[in-house]
């Protein structure tokens, strides 16, 4: 998206005017992120007017809570796809973190504070050791992080044995449970990371140096960037945000659960695809990949609240988000058939 | 790119500057319905017994009583306590006049049910204990007694002596763990007897069956299984009958799901230490029903277990 290049027409080929409501769509269209926004306010005034429970401070704050965690995740991920990678072991990474964390805290006593940085290093460290096998190696991301997700699971089942890890110190359980002005602290991390690394990802060589070896890594290197250095860095933050949200949860939570971070594998990569982010890499923006986590939260929190049979969950979510996907490409499609 | 940051920006916004429209709980209108959400620990055939139990006993109050009950059963798609929280924080934004909670982990749990205390929604929890301190009657059996019945009974099948295997549930799973030590502690009391292998099925019938296979090729000598999940037992069971060791290697275990009932008809399985599902449902409703009527409830009301053998089925 920020590769984008912008040509003025000519003045003899200014386009028609168009109705409002076409104006409208193509403005979206033309937007990288319109697609994503247009489907997220639909899925957002529908369900206000379906559910009387859904438009509640209580309920937002809910939502917004738990995208935090998947968020964070999310972010990493769909850097890692913008480079056109992908890492299947950010879950088992953010469970380790967790329960090292737990382990830090609890069991050795080290301050809440340290064990906490600690823990983020690890998680750094994880992706790192990710990304260095991957480029050393020339292995698919896929497959090692697929084998590398068995190892940190593994790593969690041997040093907790299974059991969850009680009595996490109070000095950080704000961080998972506690609220600044009404919004979640679990969220207002997650707003704070996505600042940084979207400014990151818009505004600095490096953001340009991602997209540009996502699009073609050959050419990459050919122009002198360093491809290896920065797809180990991507892979690095994406261990780190885990990590994040593989701690906040263990502060939401109030212990350290073995099973933090089973579920966080294939919905970032779910949220970064309905978010405009391709599979193939070198489009799309984190931005848009936690708007997608927006609508997969929106639809997970809608389907509690129509009460929906357990049974049919998978397939209401499952078609929700293909339609959400879909209305991007039938918007462009609208347009471009106006356009010819 | 501006209009897209505008909508994000208005979304984000918009959550906090909504007033709180939603009702409140409405046991007090002697007229409207009562609705209790049922949340157990996951998608899993025994809580849609104990879903039959509770909605049995739904209809039983609005009989008795004339005013309607409702059972609204959500289940998490994964035995995660994050999944669970969130479903549970979303019944609590529909403000039922109950909740009735399988708790994965109490401790895990309770930043949660804090909330459903604070928005006033009594809470009842059934096969799974209440966080300390919170006044919630429970429902349910003791995991451990369950366990140790079933390993008593594979003890005195195989004469006290050999070598028997475990097959773990979900190692995260307290329940699961609580099963398994306690099946561990009375092959302990026997020097004859040893566990040489422990599978863990992560409560799949496929995960049980293969490893039940490889451990019994692995251990020859093998003389006896036990569980500490309702699908670990299927698994097993179906593994024994394949092997051509039915008879050979005894197998003592857990619950009544129906493929449990069958095999143990088929004398694959000997018998099942079963907890009573359909009761736990139906009583943790009752004890639901009498908190939103504003009556005192026991702290716990235990539903029992019992040994299903091809004689008792």
């Amino acid at each position: 998206m920020s590769l984008e290049t912008t040509v003025p027409a000519a003045p003899s080929q200014q386009p028609p005017k168009l109705p409002p409501f076409k104006a409208l769509i193509s403005r979206l269209a033309v937007n990288p992120l319109g697609g994503v926004v247009a489907a997220l306010v639909i899925i957002f005034g529908a369900s206000c007017a379906l559910s009387p429970h859904f438009l509640t401070t209580f309920n937002m704050v809910i939502i917004a809570r738990a995208l935090a965690f998947i968020g964070l995740v999310t972010i990493g991920q769909s850097i890692l796809m913008i480079l056109g990678e992908l890492d299947l072991s950010v879950g088992a990474i953010g469970g380790l973190a967790g329960v090292v964390g737990g382990i830090l805290m609890v069991q050795l006593g080290l301050n809440p504070w340290l064990s906490l940085g600690l823990c983020l290093l690890m998680g750094g460290a994880c992706g790192l050791l990710n990304g260095a096998l991957i480029t050393q190696l020339r292995l698919h991301s896929l497959v090692l992080t697929i084998g590398m997700a068995g190892v940190y699971g593994g790593a969690n089942l041997v040093a907790t044995k299974g059991v969850a890890i009680t009595g996490v110190p109070r000095d950080i359980t704000f961080l998972g449970r506690g609220l600044v002005m009404g919004v979640p602290v679990p969220f207002l991390v997650l707003l704070v990371c996505l600042a940084i690394v979207a400014f990151v990802m818009l505004r600095t060589p490096v953001g340009r140096y991602i997209y540009a070896i996502g699009s073609n890594p050959d050419a990459a290197r050919m122009l002198g960037i360093r491809v290896n250095a920065i797809r180990m860095g991507a892979f690095a933050l994406a261990g780190f945000l885990s990590a994040l949200a593989g701690i906040l949860m263990v502060a939401r939570l109030g212990t350290a659960q073995p099973s933090i971070g089973d579920t966080w594998v294939l919905g970032p990569i779910a949220a970064a695809v309905i978010g405009g982010v391709a599979t193939t890499g070198g489009i799309g923006s984190p931005i848009g990949a936690v708007l997608g986590a927006v609508i997969i939260g929106i639809i997970e929190d809608i389907i509690v609240l129509f009460g929906i049979s357990p049974y049919w969950q998978s397939v209401v979510s499952g078609g929700i988000v293909v339609l959400a996907i879909s209305f991007d490409a039938l918007a462009r499609r609208y347009l471009n058939r106006d356009a010819v | 790119m501006k209009t897209a940051f505008a909508f994000a920006a208005m979304l984000t916004a918009a959550p906090f500057l909504t007033p709180l429209a939603a009702g409140q709980a409405h046991a007090a209108d002697s007229s409207a319905p009562l609705r209790f959400v049922l949340i157990p620990k996951t998608v899993h055939p025994w809580f849609d017994k104990a879903n039959n139990g509770a909605q049995a006993a739904a209809a039983m109050i609005s009989q008795t009583t004339g005013r309607k009950v409702e059972i609204e059963y959500r289940a998490p798609q994964t035995a995660d306590v994050s999944s669970q929280n969130d479903i549970i924080e979303r019944a609590i934004a529909t403000h039922p006049d109950g909740l009735i909670l399988d708790l994965l982990d109490e401790k895990g749990n309770r930043a949660t049910m804090d909330e459903a205390v604070d928005e006033k929604i009594p809470m009842t929890v059934f096969d799974s204990l209440p966080p300390e301190g919170m006044d919630i009657t429970a429902v349910g059996a003791d995991f451990c007694e369950q366990g140790t019945m079933a390993a008593e009974r594979l003890a005195n099948l195989v004469g006290k002596k050999g070598e028997v295997a475990i097959m773990m549930g979900v190692p995260t799973a307290p329940n699961h763990t609580l099963r398994a030590e306690c099946e561990k502690k009375v092959f302990a009391k026997y020097p004859d007897m040893k566990v040489v292998a422990t599978g863990v099925d992560n409560d799949s019938i496929e995960t049980a069956q293969k490893q039940a296979s490889a451990i019994m090729q692995a251990h020859p000598d093998l003389v006896g299984w036990v569980e500490c999940d309702a699908s670990g037992p299927v698994g097993v069971g179906q593994a024994i009958r394949e092997g051509g060791k039915t008879g050979k290697v005894k197998e003592v275990g857990l619950d009544n799901l129906n493929d449990m009932i069958q095999l143990i008809k088929e004398g694959v399985a000997e018998s099942s230490a079963s907890s009573r599902p359909e009761m736990q449902g139906y009583w943790a409703v009752v004890s639901a029903w009498q908190r939103a009527m504003g009556q005192k409830t026991p702290k716990y009301i235990d539903t029992g277990i019992d040994l299903l053998t091809a004689k008792s089925l």
